[in-house]
């Protein structure tokens, strides 16, 4: 009986040995939040291993989204220039509005599928979703506040302090986990459920305009704007004419190199007819003169994209079908989504 | 199995599981960066210095990232480290004095990257010295200014007669990290109860010097990747060299 005794304690001692120490007054860790994805799309981009979602990171996310206090004079957050209605974007703003009535010199891009994109900005200057926000946050034609600044002024906030708890543990608020809790919002940005959707799952039909307009999409615009996600995420340069107030050399301001000038990147055809204007400088408030552009527009400079070289024809018929199959791709589910629908911050 | 032989099993693995009880097998070393105009000691504010090209100028800021630190053994193979990101800077004394932990044994060099390694440029959001608060990250065109001097020159036609050398850039041929190594002048040894030091002098200067002499005149603006920052980034590759070792 006395060795029983002695065996049970070497057991317990082991187990002992063998504790983790200290954790044993860790609040309940977050809950994982599974970011739905569809079955029909490449493989993300976005590395969720590094940054798993989770309910509490989403949800922050998603404050720090609509807060307005990230901005230096807490007048605009992030969802003041991208609104869900608009697919995120500026809805019938040409170019990024700021604090103290300052513009930038490109319109605002909508958000969505981030996940699938490898570089960020109309000229594919960011190279990670997780420092994406640091642009807006920081320049003084958006946001204009100091990121320091923006981290102290959360770690001084109580509310802020026990949701960052919440979210990845107890401690002091750094830019990473800011930067980390906004990602987790934007990963759950995903469109995949327009009528188009439905039509590839043979859950819909196409009406015959829609699918005429289909085929003239697949014929003359598919090149670049690439199924599913309607972009082939490249950077070329589509014939826009010279805009010498705005003096934007494109691409080239990233690379340097004399070949990428007049380059931005290819944008989704996803919600396209929610998120007017278009084009990077927001030129175009109606599609109808896009497609004029790509008709009989071109100008011709030394980095024009051989696609777009010598035109585009689109008759008035194509044009109405082309119209009319964009619409397709609007994803009412997600421009409707209550989880990302904007919250009112009044603490 | 005999009961005691058993016990004895059990107390094994009680002592295998108390990590702390493991012996140490590596010791400390630490590197010492002391930063200087030609010969004259670096002072932030108005001290006027002359660059290569005799044209004076004042000094507001200068740092610089060292990474990825290594050291040769005697026999001249590569003891790797593990990956660790400072940011020495001149303003912050503690900064400039860099401690760290290597395997016990003996050296004959000491490497590192002058700035920050492709791979923590483009992984998103870093903590500590790599924090992009602390002002060394480009948002617009993501990356690590891997170093920055900041000050005036009569010379200079920007604003204010500013002169600002955010140098950076990790791709293509453009890339402005410079791998440095240098031989130390005696061997140093890292053991138990041992701190060897290297003192580092840091020529600043060596920034607008050989290879592509940088006048203030027609040269006062870098703050992006490209060509022009990867030329200093040449000059800067010959900055450091190894003025004091203390091997104790």
């Amino acid at each position: 009986m006395k060795q029983y005794v002695v065996y049970t304690c070497f057991v317990l001692a082991l187990f002992w040995a063998c504790r983790k120490s200290g954790g044993d007054n860790r609040p309940a860790a977050p809950t994982p939040y599974q970011v739905e994805l569809p079955a029909n799309f490449p493989a993300p981009v976005y590395d969720f291993a590094q940054n798993p979602t989770t309910v509490e990171g989403v949800a922050l996310g998603r404050r720090l989204f609509y807060d307005p206090r990230l901005s230096r004079d807490s007048s605009i957050s992030c969802g003041f220039c991208h609104q869900q209605f608009a697919a995120f974007a500026h809805f019938d703003h040409s170019l990024s509005h700021g604090i103290d009535n300052r513009n930038g010199i490109r319109s605002v891009p909508s958000l969505f599928n981030l996940i699938w994109q490898k570089d960020f900005m109309w000229d594919g200057g960011v190279n990670h979703l997780d420092i994406q926000p640091l642009t807006p946050i920081t320049d003084e034609n958006e946001m204009g506040e100091d990121l320091q600044r923006l981290i102290d002024r959360l770690n001084a906030d109580k509310k802020y302090r026990s949701l960052f708890d919440g979210a990845f543990g107890p401690g002091e608020i750094n830019s990473q986990k800011l930067f980390r809790a906004l990602s987790q919002f934007m990963v759950t940005m995903n469109s995949f459920h327009s009528k188009y959707d439905s039509v590839k799952q043979q859950k819909a039909q196409f009406t015959p305009d829609e699918a005429g307009g289909y085929a003239i999409f697949q014929a003359k615009c598919a090149a670049c704007h690439k199924e599913p996600l309607f972009t082939d995420g490249s950077f070329r340069n589509n014939g826009l004419p010279w805009n010498e107030f705005l003096n934007d050399a494109g691409r080239m301001r990233i690379t340097n190199s004399s070949d990428d000038l007049l380059k931005f990147r290819v944008p989704s055809l996803r919600n396209i007819i929610k998120s007017p204007p278009y084009m990077h400088d927001g030129r175009f408030y109606d599609i109808f003169k896009v497609f004029e552009h790509y008709s009989k527009g071109i100008e011709q400079t030394p980095t024009i994209d051989p696609i777009v070289k010598n035109g585009i024809p689109l008759s008035t018929e194509e044009q109405r079908q082309l119209y009319l199959f964009l619409t397709t791709l609007t994803d009412y589910t997600f421009i409707n989504s209550k989880s990302l629908s904007e919250i009112l911050i009044d603490n | 199995m005999k009961p005691c032989f058993f016990l004895f099993t059990c107390l094994v693995f009680c002592i295998a599981c108390k990590k702390d009880i493991i012996p140490k097998k590596e010791g400390n070393f630490r590197l010492n960066f002391d930063h200087k105009i030609g010969t004259a000691a670096l002072k932030l504010g108005t001290t006027v210095y002359k660059n290569p090209s005799a044209e004076d100028f004042t000094i507001s800021a200068f740092k610089y990232y060292i990474s990825n630190v290594y050291l040769v053994k005697m026999d001249n193979s590569v003891q790797a480290l593990p990956a660790t990101y400072h940011l020495v800077d001149e303003s912050k004394a503690d900064s400039k004095s860099i401690l760290l932990l290597a395997p016990q044994g003996e050296y004959r060099a000491i490497g590192f990257k002058l700035g920050v390694d492709s791979t923590r440029n483009v992984s998103g959001a870093q903590t500590d010295a790599l924090d992009p608060a602390l002002g060394m990250f480009w948002s617009w065109n993501s990356g690590y200014i891997m170093v920055k001097m900041e000050g005036a020159s009569p010379l200079s036609t920007a604003a204010n007669h500013m002169l600002t050398f955010h140098i950076g850039g990790f791709k293509g041929p453009f890339n402005a990290v410079q791998d440095i190594r240098i031989q130390t002048p005696i061997s140093i040894t890292v053991g138990p109860d041992r701190e060897p030091a290297v003192t580092f002098t840091v020529d600043a200067n060596a920034m607008f010097g050989q290879p592509n002499p940088v006048s203030f005149a027609t040269s006062a603006t870098i703050h992006a990747p490209g060509e022009a920052a990867w030329k200093i980034s040449e000059n800067y590759k010959t900055m450091f060299r190894i003025t004091n070792v203390t091997d104790l």
